[in-house]
């Protein structure tokens, strides 16, 4: 049987869908590549090299650091207890946990700065003993509190289907239960760990609203600055390709410490470890440690962005500005979940060029959503220089400028930076899906079509939204990006907040900014509910 | 390997699931020391629970197990697995997937010569070259044969085996089986293995326990355990059998197949008379009790069903080769050596 065929249903259009896609993903990166490679030397690289870079860089390294090692305590402690501990709300708290992701840093950095500045409450109630939440320790924290959901959940599942014999064994073999611990569980979750804090540092060096308020400037600051400040396409682009190169330097660290180890049993049957109870204290410890985050991470942020919100009129803009936002995000997340979908099913094909377009479309997500947009400029005014002259002499006419394609151009960019994370779950989604499935669909008289009504379909549907929300939510929060693209006096709900907030009208940036999480809420439960009722195998990228 | 052994003690073992299933309902067994016992049970009957609570990795609700004097489980008693030094290979092996043979090897050891002790450990199983290796790139036979050093290199007190080879395939097994005996037998290890495989038990057994429904039922060396079980479960455990339901009359079972002395019984008293297959001799006769309604070929032996005028049917063993053939009418004697009566 030809691999076409084992894939079963589709293969063909699917693999046309795929390859867009990759193109759709990668094609930004490359032409940053392009125009920083070919592009003329111009002072500003040089002048940034001597004066902010440094800053840049050590303002990069250590929010990273704070962010991914706040995150990996709070994930791998909550992941380990939801795992393996029996205590009081802990099925609940297995998926809401996963919320905190709907919060943009940003927006629990408005609220925290406000709690914690001089005059603000917490500093007011603790007579200036609590320190004021900014810096790159601030960001790094903001950071922490609402991406620790990605180390969490690949964490849950990784403890959750570790088998219990290695951690027998090593009982066995002399060591005590916390050693046993440190020996075999936490070494066997090192890839899953190791892979959602590559996503956290990833997010938190993509981050502008954040840093950019709290006063630590990274490298993004840098970028959307070379592009909106100095109007420099190509230092853009290679500030963008730094940046990118840093981040190829995380995943690539990632996959190099899984070397030849694997996080699996080699052979056999898993014994699933039952969960222990936990005594009543203890069981309420556990509790209270679960709720610190969420409190932190999500309930105070919103909490007191309402209470800021409530004492102020509604921004004018604001309605126009929801409505962009829902509209971006809502066909950001259709196209997304479309394109994961289809190169999904090349995927089934195992075919060499299926696999190389999803590896290339993966891509994009290592690229922060400034590079996607510095890239997606670089491709329009490109194709524009290309077309000009023909198009002038054919019609006599001016070709009309295509970066003012505006939300169109945006929404390349989203699918540039986001639709690699509807590809994941989407192959899970299929996966479970066996050629064997569609066989026997085929044997019991059912067309290709019914297969994929009548089977597919109702296995996939649910993974399938989930990619799409996943989406959605990332849009809505998406900053720098939108920042770099949008048309002029097209405002979305990250746009007025981040703008309001700059200009220290706090109150006004409440509403738009509460609104985000708000919004992201519902979906989010949703995809929170559905990766805690598969397991990560179906979770991010 | 293990310095001065000791005998285990298993006392009255109870371990409860639930209100009704008990895992282990009293369980007695003494472990020789120095030897290999094969723990033999259909799966649910409680072994691998047992074998799990002397490695501490699963409580006792009632009894006790000691090693010599050290009280490992006993009333309000349970000592940590890890203090108890016991090696154990799991069924499926449970390598340590991060580490490589030889880091797997050395886990439970301490001190500065635990890489050597190791490294001499894998060597003596054949394992030396594959030392960097790690789990998923060792064959299945390679990766039980870790294991199992991994279990021994720390010299244990007692070696639990779970179930050991189920993963191999036949010929595999027959080989690492051999190869399991021998290291143990060099190492002087105390040893239990647990398995379902009645074959597999005698192979590899100095002592043989069986266990049912929570209870060891009867131990003892493999062929005496084999030749003279103790009750009609034991004797199925085993392998086939026939059994006979009969009354004793003037010391004696009248069985269809002929009369059994029952010296042990009184006269009145209804007995199972337990015939293994091979017992069962077959003499052509033109007019015998019995006519031959199957033969079966099971390659060192023939498999006859006979069946009697009255539709009574037994199994047969005969050595190969044989000119039986189906519709021929025979007579039979029994091998009382593979005959033995219990009580109803």
């Amino acid at each position: 049987m030809s691999p076409a065929a084992q894939g079963g249903l589709l293969p063909d259009r699917a693999t046309g869908l795929a390859i867009l896609a990759a193109l759709v993903c990668a094609a930004p990166v490359f032409a940053v590549a392009w125009i920083a490679v070919t592009g003329e030397t111009g002072d500003y690289l040089v002048h940034l090299a001597r004066t902010r870079l440094p800053v840049y860089l050590m303002n990069s390294l250590f929010v990273g650091l704070i962010a991914a090692g706040g995150a990996g305590l709070i994930g791998t402690v909550l992941g380990w207890l939801v795992a393996r501990a029996e205590f009081p709300g802990r099925s609940v708290l297995s998926w809401v946990l996963i919320l905190p992701l709907a919060v943009p840093a940003y927006v629990a950095a408005y609220a925290w700065l406000d709690l914690s500045q001089a005059g603000g409450p917490l500093h007011n109630a603790t007579a200036g003993l609590f320190p004021t939440v900014r810096g790159a320790w601030g960001s790094g924290l903001m950071f922490a509190l609402v991406l620790y959901p990605y180390v969490y959940l690949l964490a849950r599942d990784t403890f959750t289907g570790q088998s219990a014999d290695a951690y027998h064994a090593a009982r066995t073999l002399g060591a005590g239960p916390v050693s046993a611990f440190l020996r075999t569980s936490l070494p066997m979750a090192r890839p899953a760990l190791a892979a959602g804090l590559a996503l956290v540092v990833m997010e938190s060096l993509a981050d502008y609203g954040t840093v950019s308020y709290l006063g630590a400037p990274t490298l993004s600051i840098g970028l959307v600055r070379a592009w909106s400040g100095a109007g420099s396409l190509v230092d853009a682009a290679r500030l963008s390709l730094i940046l990118v190169a840093v981040a190829l330097l995380i995943f690539g660290l990632e996959r190099a410490q899984r070397s030849r180890a694997r996080s699996h049993t080699a052979s056999g049957r898993h014994r699933p470890a039952p969960r222990f109870h936990l005594p009543r204290l203890q069981g309420l410890a556990a509790l209270a440690a679960c709720l610190a985050p969420l409190t932190l991470g999500l309930v105070i942020p919103l909490a007191r962005l309402g209470w800021l919100a409530l004492n102020e009129l509604p921004a004018p803009g604001l309605f126009a500005a929801s409505w962009h936002s829902l509209t971006l995000a809502t066909i950001s997340a259709v196209l997304a979940a479309g394109l994961g979908l289809s190169t999904a099913y090349a995927l089934r094909g195992r075919t060499v060029i299926a696999t190389a377009s999803a590896r290339a479309a993966g891509l994009g997500y290592a690229v922060p959503g400034a590079v996607a947009a510095v890239g997606v400029i670089a491709i329009l005014s490109g194709t524009q220089a290309l077309i000009d002259p023909a198009w002038e002499r054919l019609t006599g006419n001016v070709f009309p400028i295509l970066l003012t394609g505006g939300a169109a151009a945006l929404i390349f960019a989203y699918l540039s930076r986001f639709a690699a994370a509807a590809i994941g779950p989407s192959e899970a989604a299929l996966a479970r899906v066996t050629p064997a499935l569609d066989g026997a669909a085929r044997t019991l008289g059912a067309t290709r079509g019914e297969t994929v009504r009548r089977v597919h379909w109702p296995l996939i549907a649910a993974g399938i939204t989930s990619a799409g929300l996943l989406v959605f939510v990332e849009v809505l929060k998406e900053l720098p990006a939108t920042m770099i693209l949008r048309p002029f006096n097209y405002d979305t709900l990250a746009i007025i907040a981040h703008n309001y907030a700059s200009d220290e009208r706090l109150g006004e940036a409440a509403l738009p900014s509460l609104l985000i999480p708000l919004v992201a809420l519902l979906p989010m439960i949703f995809v929170a509910r559905y990766l805690s009722r598969t397991g990560s195998s179906s979770g991010t990228a | 390997m293990t310095d001065t052994p000791t005998g285990l003690r298993i006392r009255g073992a109870q371990r409860h699931y639930s209100q009704d299933t008990a895992a282990l309902a009293g369980a007695d067994l003494d472990l020789a020391p120095g030897r290999t016992t094969a723990l033999l049970g259909p799966s649910g009957s409680g072994k691998s629970t047992l074998l799990r609570a002397i490695a501490g990795l699963e409580r006792l609700d009632g009894g006790e197990i000691r090693l010599g004097d050290t009280i490992w489980t006993g009333p309000g008693q349970h000592l940590a697995p890890e203090k108890r030094r016991v090696g154990m290979v799991f069924q499926d092996y449970a390598l340590f997937p991060h580490l490589t043979a030889l880091a797997n090897v050395a886990f439970g050891l301490k001190g500065p010569d635990a890489k050597a002790i190791a490294q001499a450990q894998l060597e003596a199983a054949e394992l030396g070259h594959k030392a960097n290796a790690y789990p998923h790139e060792l064959s299945g036979g390679e990766q039980q044969r870790v294991a199992l050093a991994r279990a021994l290199a720390p010299s244990p007190a007692i070696v639990l085996l779970d179930e050991p080879f189920s993963g191999l395939d036949r010929r595999l097994r027959q080989d690492l089986r051999d190869r399991t005996v021998d290291t143990l037998r060099q190492a002087g290890a105390t040893a239990l293995l647990v398995t379902h495989d009645a074959d597999e038990a005698m192979a590899v057994a100095d002592a043989l326990a069986l266990m049912d429904q929570g209870r060891v039922i009867q131990t003892g060396a493999p062929e005496e355990v084999w030749l003279h079980p103790k009750s009609v479960t034991a004797a199925r455990l085993l392998g086939d059998i026939e059994v006979i339901h009969a009354f004793v009359k003037a010391g004696a079972a009248d069985t269809p197949l002929g009369q059994i002395a029952t010296p042990d019984f009184k006269n009145g008293c209804t007995v199972y008379v337990l015939v293994r297959p091979q017992a069962i001799r077959l003499t052509p006769s033109p007019d015998g009790a019995f006519t031959i309604t199957r033969r079966r070929s099971a390659g060192t032996h023939l498999a006859f069903t006979i069946e009697d005028g009255a539709g009574q049917s037994f199994t047969t063993h005969t050595p190969v080769p044989s000119q039986l053939a189906v519709g021929d009418r025979v007579d039979v004697a029994l091998d009382e050596a593979f005959v033995t009566v219990v009580g109803a």
